[in-house]
């Protein structure tokens, strides 16, 4: 697997409080990344230096050779940068079908309503394309959420915190659209609480904690560390 | 007769205004209050190159209205970096600067105002002409908003208005569409103040301060931010409601604030009672 976003010696401050120190991380292609950490660790951080919401203070970050701090955010995104919210954002004068209009890389696109109709279908929620986001339960906003952002059809998948709030079915299908997503070979990136859904899907975990990247390794490596036990649940260290 | 046309003239002149600021605060969400100043900006461009130079009156409306553009592209760079309460401060200050300005060019007039403008039509028909010429252009302008904001590029626009920065995400060039939003909603101004110009032949630094901007405002607000036909029915109301009080023969002293308490207490009530305005819809959210 290959290094489709690489983060080198990144450095993030915000007045004197440090939310990211020397960041180096590699996101591969049809892997799934977790990226696990207690709140105020700096996981959407790391997102929003990637997407170009932040700039850093030092350091790189790539897509694939290509250096992105100086592009805005717009343009990561047209290469190929994809991203969801951990609170959704969805633009609520638009209908669904309209919210995920929005998501392709070139606009309008000429496939786009067809595509857009296909991923709807793929998700279930076909029925409720001509539906305001606001008429929608939670987790049926955050599928659609997710939908919008496959419509950018990149390389790279950002997800934050995308079972937050959501059970039942809809939890099976974001877990199984991740799965598909990072088989058909995008890096796929999840910060997520859920510790069992890590488990399941993640092939690789990180693990931060004010700021700084504190340990890296297989799911089952972090999750037997004492040392994240004792940062994340406060436990003995 | 000529009263009926005068407010003919005055109702489409209103609808440009009133449909052009639409697409900037209600269509782009983008708080400047600064309109008027394009309609000046235009006015006073038309009525100089058409007085000084003997170019044809339209051509010196087409340049007046190209002016106007071209400096609110100069102005957008700057002032849409900013946004929301920032971006309507740097109106105000715009808006209160450049009437300070107008009143100190001579060559304009300054605090007099400038007198002898052309006009664009003369002779028996120049009324009915100009009020042809100025509905047909007024219905041309809602005509060009309404299809700016629908379809791909209306889409985008309500898009960028909900969540810049989640529109910026999806690969979207906000700040090339918010500068789009105000070049073409201050180009249309920039056709109204032209018209008028030409249409009065008087124009002074009083016709374009803050007193309009409330007035326009109000058209918006009335008719329905954000809705095609809301500026027109905003327009033709607040165009027409002060003349209907003229005909009640009220001393002149209690016309001029009675008017003003009429545009005051219409924007109070609508906030209040329906602030989609006449025309618009109540948000499906």
């Amino acid at each position: 697997m290959s290094a489709a976003i690489r983060v080198v010696a990144v450095k993030k401050h915000f007045g004197g409080i440090s939310v990211a120190e020397d960041i180096n991380l590699e996101m591969k292609t049809g892997e799934i990344l977790g990226l696990i950490g207690p709140n105020g660790a700096g996981k959407t951080t790391l997102f929003n230096l990637i997407c170009g919401i932040h700039a850093p203070d030092d350091g790189e970050i790539y897509l694939r050779e290509q250096p992105l701090s100086r592009l805005p955010v717009y343009r990561r995104a047209r290469l190929g940068i994809a991203r969801t919210w951990q609170h959704v954002r969805l633009f609520p004068t638009l209908s669904v079908f309209d919210n995920l209009l929005t998501g392709p890389r070139e606009y309008p696109g000429k496939d786009s309503p067809a595509r857009a109709a296909a991923i709807l279908e793929r998700i279930g929620l076909a029925a409720a394309r001509d539906k305001m986001p606001g008429e929608l339960p939670f987790g049926q906003q955050k599928l659609v959420g997710l939908a919008r952002t496959l419509m950018n059809d990149g390389e790279v998948l950002l997800l934050d915190e995308p079972m937050a709030g959501v059970e039942g079915q809809v939890y099976e299908t974001i877990k199984q659209v991740v799965r598909d997503e990072a088989a058909a070979g995008r890096a796929v990136c999840v910060v997520e609480h859920n510790v069992s859904f890590i488990r399941d899907l993640c092939t690789r975990a990180v693990f931060m904690f004010n700021g700084r990247i504190e340990q890296s390794g297989t799911v089952e490596e972090l999750l037997a560390s004492e040392k994240l036990a004792a940062l994340y649940f406060g436990g003995k260290k | 007769m000529e009263y009926v046309y005068s407010v003919l003239i005055l109702i489409g002149i209103n609808i440009i205004m009133a449909s052009s600021f639409n697409l900037i605060i209600g269509f782009g969400g983008l708080i400047s209050i600064a309109h008027p100043i394009f309609f000046a900006l235009a006015g006073y461009c038309s009525a100089i190159v058409a007085m000084k130079s003997g170019v044809p009156i339209p051509l010196a409306i087409v340049l007046g209205t190209l002016f106007s553009t071209a400096l609110s592209v100069a102005l957008s760079l700057p002032s849409l970096r900013v946004s929301g309460d920032y971006l309507l401060i740097a109106s105000i200050g715009f808006q209160l600067g450049f009437v300070e300005v107008i009143k100190n060019i001579e060559f304009a007039g300054a605090a007099s105002g400038l007198t002898g403008i052309p006009p664009l039509f003369t002779g028996p028909l120049r009324s009915p002409a100009f009020v042809v010429t100025i509905l047909a252009l007024a219905a041309l302008v809602v005509w060009l908003v309404h299809r700016m904001t629908h379809g791909n590029y209306g889409r985008a626009i309500q898009a960028m208005r909900d969540d810049e920065e989640c529109f910026s995400s999806l690969g979207r060039n906000a700040m090339a569409i918010k500068c789009a939003i105000f070049a073409v909603g201050s180009g249309l101004a920039g056709l109204a103040g032209a018209l008028y110009a030409h249409y009065s032949q008087f124009l002074s630094p009083e016709q374009f301060g803050i007193i309009q901007s409330g007035l326009i405002l109000t058209m918006v607000v009335v008719g329905g931010m954000g809705t095609t036909a809301g500026p027109v029915v905003g327009a033709l109301l607040l165009t027409a409601l002060p003349q209907a009080i003229t005909f009640v023969n009220l001393p002149t002293s209690i016309m001029a604030p009675l008017q003003g308490m009429i545009y005051t207490g219409l924007v109070l009530i609508f906030l209040y009672v329906k602030p989609s305005g006449l025309m618009g819809k109540r948000a499906r959210e």
